[in-house]
């Protein structure tokens, strides 16, 4: 489905991604973990087209994405909740939500033109309370809740492939299971998951297999359970 | 005063601030979407102008006016609008949009450059010499207020003023077109996340904004004529209904125009000497104590 071959990505003059390749497959929940600074959120950002890829590609269901906008690569279906949640603080929750529905319609358009399954049923199903929350403004949610609607949303745009940057950050142990519950109901809907995430304990939870990242260079590759007990993969994430 | 004497000079504002509110509106439009200031909106109300009274001097001059009668003359008045919004689809992204990831200085350079390059332009292609499409205003007659005359094209002006807020607040809040812009003039990252194609919406919103400024030069024309340098003149009094009313709000562009459209008048009518001084002293007060304007956002 999403396959990244060596790529080299700069935050101005900056290299910080050498040579990194990874692959998600389809139903898939793929970690992508690594310490603060180690390359991750450039890796996603580098996916969805907000910072050029300098060598390398990005391919995505046998398509070349690798110099397509980040609207188009919306537009084929890559989700994308950011780290800072990315909720537009002065559009109400149901306007915020409301841009993804209209435009998810092009996006099952472009993939095969079938029957859209209903996009408010599948956010609501995984967040119930966001339901409560539609006449609010964005400005005035909590950490939590911006979450949950930033992963709402993205999941309204109908996607293939989700891209989670640091989804469990800032939240409570209690909210982290409910966070866990709606990555495996995401990943129920057929749709794949990349997750950027700090804690090794909570991507080796969720995640199908998993990737580590340090110092832009993926150090490790392969089931969670062996990542464990990799002392290379533990050190570098406690640094 | 007497009664009388009031309702006029309440109308007069009331028509000044109707061609404010085009000018600040547009100008608010384009800042609040692309967070550019654009100083060539002067001169794209002076276009507005132009081409409107060209167009309807054209038709008089030509002896078609009979033709098309008093209605056709009334046609012909959104043509300098529409002539500005063409020419702003045209603007952003050849000129304007290479400069997006430079410094606002770049958009302030440009977008003078590009305010003197329309006024010669002006010069170049209309001349001299003032035009004007008075027929339109003449053609409505007046009515009498008291008992004295006031043209009824200035009753359209406010009508055309009140329309356009009605409408832009319609659009802006109740449209999906208008949740997108505001999601845009939000987090344009994340817009283009969500699948929106920023760099097309930014050419609909910068015509939208140049078309509803050129209409403010359009409905002026035919009750004062189109002269070289007006573009200026009616910038700077729309920078003063923006600072006040809040760079990048509608709201604040009405209440602005409102503001200044009044204080205009009174200062007329008061103390004419130093009715331009007593804006500026507003936009410093409001400054001061608020200086995102009474309606912007920090």
């Amino acid at each position: 489905m999403l396959e990244i071959k060596a790529i080299d990505t700069f935050r101005g003059p900056a290299h910080i991604l050498n040579g990194v390749s990874l692959r998600v497959d389809r139903q898939e929940v793929v970690c992508l973990v690594g310490r603060n600074g180690a390359g991750k959120t450039t890796t996603i950002e580098s996916i969805m087209g907000f910072l050029p890829v300098r060598a390398g590609q990005i391919v995505f269901h046998d398509e070349d994405v690798t110099s397509l906008p980040p609207h188009e690569r919306a537009k084929r279906g890559i989700g994308y909740s950011p780290e800072d949640c990315g909720v537009f603080p002065e559009l109400s929750v149901a306007e915020n939500l409301m841009i993804s529905r209209w435009l998810g319609d092009e996006v099952v358009r472009r993939r095969n033109g079938g029957p859209r399954p209903d996009p408010e049923a599948q956010a609501f199903e995984l967040f119930p309370e966001v339901k409560n929350l539609l006449q609010r403004q964005g400005l005035h949610l909590s950490g939590g809740q911006r979450k949950m609607v930033a992963i709402a949303r993205a999941i309204m745009l109908s996607p293939t492939l989700l891209l989670l940057d640091e989804a469990f950050e800032g939240l409570a142990p209690v909210v982290v299971n409910r966070f866990i519950d709606a990555v495996m109901k995401i990943k129920a809907m057929g749709i794949s998951i990349l997750m950027a995430e700090s804690h090794l304990g909570a991507a080796t939870r969720i995640g199908d297999r998993l990737y580590a990242i340090d110092r832009g260079e993926i150090i490790f590759h392969g089931p969670p359970k062996d990542a464990l007990a990799d002392e290379k993969v533990v050190k570098a994430l406690r640094g | 005063m007497t009664g009388t004497i009031f309702v006029i000079q309440l109308l007069n504002a009331l028509f000044y601030a109707a061609v404010l509110f085009l000018i600040a509106a547009g100008l608010s439009l384009i800042y609040g979407v692309m967070r550019i200031v654009n100083l060539a909106h002067g001169s794209l109300y002076a276009l507005g102008a132009y081409v409107t009274a060209w167009a309807v001097g054209g038709a008089v001059g030509a002896a078609v006016a009979g033709t098309l009668g008093q209605i056709g003359l009334f046609l012909l008045l959104p043509i300098g609008a529409i002539a500005v919004g063409v020419l702003g689809a045209v603007i952003e992204p050849t000129l304007l949009r290479p400069l997006y990831r430079r410094s606002e200085e770049y958009h302030l350079l440009i977008t003078f450059g590009l305010l003197m390059i329309i006024e010669d332009m002006l010069k170049l292609i209309f001349g001299g010499t003032p035009l004007t499409a008075s027929n339109i205003m003449d053609g409505l007659g007046s009515i009498s207020v008291g008992a004295l005359p006031y043209p009824t094209y200035n009753l359209l002006v406010i009508a055309i003023g009140v329309a356009a807020a009605v409408g832009l607040w319609w659009f802006v809040y109740r449209t999906k077109f208008g949740v997108i812009l505001r999601a845009i003039s939000q987090d344009r990252r994340m817009a283009a996340a969500l699948g929106i194609n920023v760099g097309r919406v930014y050419v609909q919103a910068f015509a939208i904004g140049c078309f509803i400024t050129g209409l403010g030069g359009a409905i002026v024309v035919p009750a004062q004529a189109a002269v070289l340098g007006m573009g200026v003149e009616w910038l700077i009094v729309a920078f003063v209904v923006v600072v006040i009313g809040g760079l990048g709000s509608l709201e604040g562009a009405l209440v602005g125009a409102l503001i200044v459209g009044i204080a205009h008048v009174a200062g007329i009518q008061f103390f004419a000497e130093i009715e331009l001084a007593v804006l500026y002293l507003i936009a410093t007060v409001v400054l001061m104590v608020r200086p995102t304007g009474l309606f912007g956002r920090a």
